[in-house]
């Protein structure tokens, strides 16, 4: 058997920060988004007191956690999932499954279809946090984009279309609380 | 035509993951199976086209070590799963994955007989007599080149030939990355060896609506991607289709037998230097004729396979079977003139009128044979015989 | 055919079919390693006679452990911690389901806890919590319809905890499905027409929702096709054997496709009306299978179009223009839900506002349709349908099956 040959289990630490990064941004977009869009805002309400999700990535990360504190506040929870009480985890199943979402080639309704994601939790949670997932793509996405990575795209005004997605960026870059 | 004319049973046990980065899901469905230590078989011929590295780049980041073995023969044999079986032991490993097609997935079959339960198992699949037990993960990852046996219970190596229902592999992984682009030949064989396999299955006396099924998505992947994928084999996503239909058809054959069409196709290469798949594409239209006066229903499910919903509607109360047969004989010519090397008929491939004589015994030895009437098969080879396409 | 850009497909389901088929059962347990089942049924069943007809094709070859024949119409936890007892006391090593989707989800539920030795259920819930295989499970269907016989899911209510748990696993498929038309022989006109036509919802909506593959797409066309030429033909003659073969054939066959496509907007709206009102669920599934097709029509013309030729046939396919065929498909499944209705003496719901309960009230009232919408909004099956909905779109739908009029198709909004 001398052609056998063992390969150790290596990595793909580009793709991981990437996806990292990208998490991190959403995560802090939609606190923002909670607080600057109405119908994200109304969505936590609804979610039950302390509600926590996360989105991570199997194995082993990134992540990122999001949840809501006693009084109400949608707040970034950081990126470690492990030893957390949370209500819904949405697990992709792999880094290049993460990366086809995070790069827009596959909306969440696409990646759902062909099984990329492992859901863990109440189903109409996972369904709540996809539609605030959805609409903040709306805001952070330029339209042609953004156009292939919702099922039907909103006809919001554009004034304040344009005037939300402005104070989501600035609060997912600065970290408004 | 609506109702089911009999009893059956059909098992598919395989889960199959289909496209863009199915590769990459191979560790998670791995680990559902509760396997953390694969052990990848492939040919030399495969892993020196870069297979290798691509298994590397797909497992990166899954936390799973992987044992590669790039050595497996042509023609695998016994000693060859001995010899596995104490690697398998020796490195902790606990899952397979057969990447490539033909001699490799047989020998995965063979050695995952042995390993998931007694030592006399492989003799028991030898007679064919090997019913149960329940296998560890094995994992398929065939090439374009197929056999027509990769994913069913057939398990062929010299001088040992296995039956075992267990031995279908659990778990398919078709990825355009490792379903590389082959030549036209080989392409055109796998996928004549494919449509073979369907459009028998569709006639099969023992049909049922699953095989039925199965053997229509085949026939329709076939005849809607072949003509792209040999035209343009860096386009990805016809020869992932030709794959999809391998299996398919597979699907249908291992629930079913071969029909004379496949089997002949097989005890012919044995005698010459053609593939089987191309040596099926020269029989199938005699092959398909001979069921022409048999019963008219048959006929519709396989002109609706062969030429589609649009074919099927256009032609009305019309003879099926004819022009299904015309379908097949324009992608026969139409093949013949892309492939220059692709014999008009089965007297130009070395094949001698002694062989004649012979071959409907021969077809005997074909694994996965059904029960094949041998004047029938006689009346197929001389039909053959007189045609050039 | 469709190739999606990426797919996954398994249905690891034995399907055992025929008139004959239950007699083959004890040679499967055997081979399975078996000898001893838990017979898990329900009242109705059992009093159906089912039970009888099974045991007498078991004749001497197989020793049934015991008989549990009280499952509730909702599969609950109370009964699967009492049923593990049973078999573990009557020393049994197999399951044999026999009954629709309640029993299906109950023996599930049982072999979870006595394959892993667990008495608390929660700890399995979710999806990957299983990892090995189970003791053998066979299902024998008593409708054709729901095709939880080739599923790998399970629901089952915790009352205690007023908890809906969800199990997820390849490992729940039972290892064979028995098809035979015994089962379904004595089952009544309403109950054939209503599950027939899940059923159909099952092919139709796994034909052109997201999650659409080739082999979903292969085993939908084959179950339209069967439940085309058979289910009024069975609705008019109860005792076909042949016709209900082909039915039982066509639900397993469904059940393949949408188990491995997943379903859309029809499932989640009846999912909410069941909830919410109790509605049977074929009941719901026959009156909303059209509105499913009018919303998503826009996104899904072509492959819409292409079930006129399973429905209706070649000759009607052929002689139909591509662009009227969607339009020929709505009007072939509303005219059924017609036929069905005459075929039963008006006891097949057309539309929610026909249905009464016994006082004579409407069973769906129509000031509870917002709150249909509103549970609809958290189902699942709105993931893999082909347009977006919000909890307008949902009422609208509602209201418009609820008079059993047609969508105005200048108020679907289109993405
Ligand atoms: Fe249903």
């Amino acid at each position: 058997m001398e052609s056998f040959r063992e390969i150790p289990a290596g990595g793909k630490p580009v793709k991981r920060a990437y996806v990292a990064l990208m998490l991190w941004f959403v995560g802090r977009a939609i606190q923002a988004a909670a607080r600057v869009d109405e119908a994200v805002g109304e969505e936590f309400a609804a979610l039950p007191e302390g509600f926590a999700f996360s989105l991570e990535v199997l194995p082993g990360g990134p992540a990122m956690i999001v949840g809501k504190d006693e009084d109400g506040r949608v707040r970034y929870r950081g990126w470690r999932p492990a030893g957390r009480r949370l209500d819904l985890r949405m697990k992709i199943k792999n880094l290049e499954g993460a990366l086809l979402m995070f790069t827009f080639q596959e909306s969440t309704a696409t990646a759902t279809a062909r099984d990329r994601l492992i859901v863990d939790g109440e189903v109409p949670a996972a369904r709540a946090v996809v539609r605030i997932l959805d609409r903040v793509e709306v805001y952070l996405l330029p339209k042609i984009v953004a156009k292939l990575a919702v099922k039907r795209y909103p006809d919001w005004p554009w004034q304040e279309k344009i005037a939300n997605r402005l104070r989501i960026y600035a609060g997912a870059i600065l970290g408004f609380p | 035509m609506f109702r089911s004319a009999h009893s059956f049973v059909f098992r598919s046990p395989t889960k199959v993951l289909s496209g863009a980065r199915a590769l990459e899901n191979l560790p998670v469905e791995l680990a559902g199976m509760d396997a953390r230590r694969p052990l990848v078989l492939a040919t030399a011929d495969l892993a020196a086209r870069g297979m290798e590295r691509v298994m590397t780049a797909a497992f990166a980041d899954s936390g799973l070590t992987v044992g590669f073995l790039a050595g497996v023969p042509a023609r695998p044999d016994r000693e060859l799963v001995r010899d596995l079986y104490g690697l398998y032991r020796d490195r902790g490993c606990d899952s397979l994955i057969a990447l490539g097609s033909g001699p490799t997935p047989a020998v995965a079959k063979a050695l995952n007989i042995a390993l998931s339960g007694k030592p006399e198992d492989l003799e028991a699949a030898a007679a064919g007599a090997l019913e149960d037990g329940r296998p560890r993960p094995l994992a398929a990852i065939p090439s374009l080149d197929v056999s027509g046996y990769e994913m069913t219970r057939y398990a062929e190596l010299a001088s040992l030939s296995l039956t075992a229902p267990t031995a279908i592999p659990g778990l398919l992984v078709l990825d355009r990355r490792t379903v590389p682009a082959e030549d036209r030949k080989t392409t055109a064989a796998a996928a004549l060896l494919t449509l073979t396999q369907a459009l028998e299955a569709l006639l099969h006396p023992d049909r049922n609506h699953l095989t039925n099924a199965y053997a229509h998505g085949a026939a329709r992947f076939v005849m809607e991607n072949l003509r792209t994928a040999l035209k343009k084999p860096a386009e990805g996503k016809s020869r992932l289709a030709l794959a999809n239909a391998a299996f398919f058809a597979q699907t249908a054959f291992d629930n079913l037998s071969g029909g004379k069409i496949f089997c002949l196709g097989l005890a012919i290469s044995r005698r010459c230097a053609l593939s089987p798949g191309l040596i099926m594409g020269l029989l199938l239209p005699h092959g398909l004729l001979m069921e022409m006066d048999r019963e008219e229903d048959p006929g519709k499910d396989l002109l609706l396979a062969v030429g589609g919903m649009d074919d099927h509607a256009l032609t009305g109360k019309g003879p099926g079977v004819r022009k299904a047969v015309d379908r097949v004989v324009e992608l026969l010519l139409e093949l013949q003139s892309l492939i220059p090397e692709y014999p008009r008929g089965i007297r130009d491939i070395g094949l001698r009128r002694d062989d004649l004589e012979e071959l409907p015994d021969a077809v005997g030895e074909v694994a996965g044979r059904g029960t094949l009437d041998p004047s029938e098969v006689r009346y197929l080879l001389d039909k053959a015989w007189e045609t050039r396409f | 055919m469709c190739l999606p850009g990426y797919y996954e497909y398994s249905c690891r389901v034995k399907i055992v079919a025929g008139h004959d088929a239950l007699e083959r059962i004890p040679d499967l347990l055997r081979r399975l390693g078996a000898r001893r089942p838990l017979l898990v049924t329900d009242r109705g069943v059992a009093g159906a006679g089912l039970v009888g007809i099974l045991r007498e094709a078991m004749g001497e070859r197989l020793e049934i452990g015991a008989v549990a024949d009280d499952v509730p119409p909702d599969s609950d936890l109370e009964a699967v911690n009492r049923l593990a007892v049973l078999y573990r006391e009557s020393g049994c090593d197999a399951l044999i389901a026999l009954g629709g989707g309640s029993v299906m989800d109950t023996a599930k539920g049982i072999n979870i806890l006595v394959s892993e030795r667990g008495d608390d259920l929660l700890k399995f819930s979710g999806a990957g919590t299983l990892k090995r295989p189970l003791k053998p499970l066979i299902a024998v269907p008593t409708t054709a319809g729901t095709g939880s016989e080739v599923t790998l899911v399970a629901v089952i209510k915790d009352r205690q905890r007023r908890l809906k748990m969800a199990f997820v696993s390849y490992f729940l498929l039972p290892d064979a499905a028995i098809l035979d038309s015994r089962m379904t022989l004595s089952l009544p006109a309403p109950i054939t027409a209503a599950t027939g036509m899940d059923a159909l919802s099952h092919a139709v909506e796994a034909y052109y929702c997201l999650g659409k593959n080739p082999l979903s797409d292969v085993t939908a066309l084959a179950a339209i096709r069967l439940i085309g030429g058979n289910l009024l033909n069975v609705v008019h003659n109860p005792s076909d054997r042949e016709g209900r073969l082909a039915m039982a054939n066509a639900a397993a066959l469904a059940g393949m496709a949408f188990s491995n496509s997943m379903v859309g907007m029809v499932h989640a709206l009846g999912h909410a009306v069941g909830s919410v009102c109790g509605l049977p669920h074929g009941v719901c599934m026959a009156i909303l299978l059209p509105y499913g097709l009018e919303y998503n029509r826009h996104k899904r013309e072509a492959v819409m179009g292409e079930l006129l030729f399973p429905i209706g046939g070649p000759e009607i396919y052929g002689k139909t223009a591509p662009e009227d065929r969607t339009g020929r498909v709505i009007a072939y499944i509303r005219q059924l839900n017609e036929d069905l209705h005459a075929a039963t003496g008006g006891r097949h719901a057309r539309f929610f506002g026909e249905i009464r309960d016994r006082e004579g009230n409407h069973a769906a009232p129509r000031r509870r349709l917002p709150e249909i919408a509103r549970t609809a909004l958290g189902d699942g099956a709105i993931f893999y349908n082909p347009e977006d909905l919000d909890y307008d779109d949902l009422l609208m739908v509602l209201e418009a099956a609820w008079e059993g009029m047609p969508l105005d198709s200048g108020r679907i909004r289109k993405g």
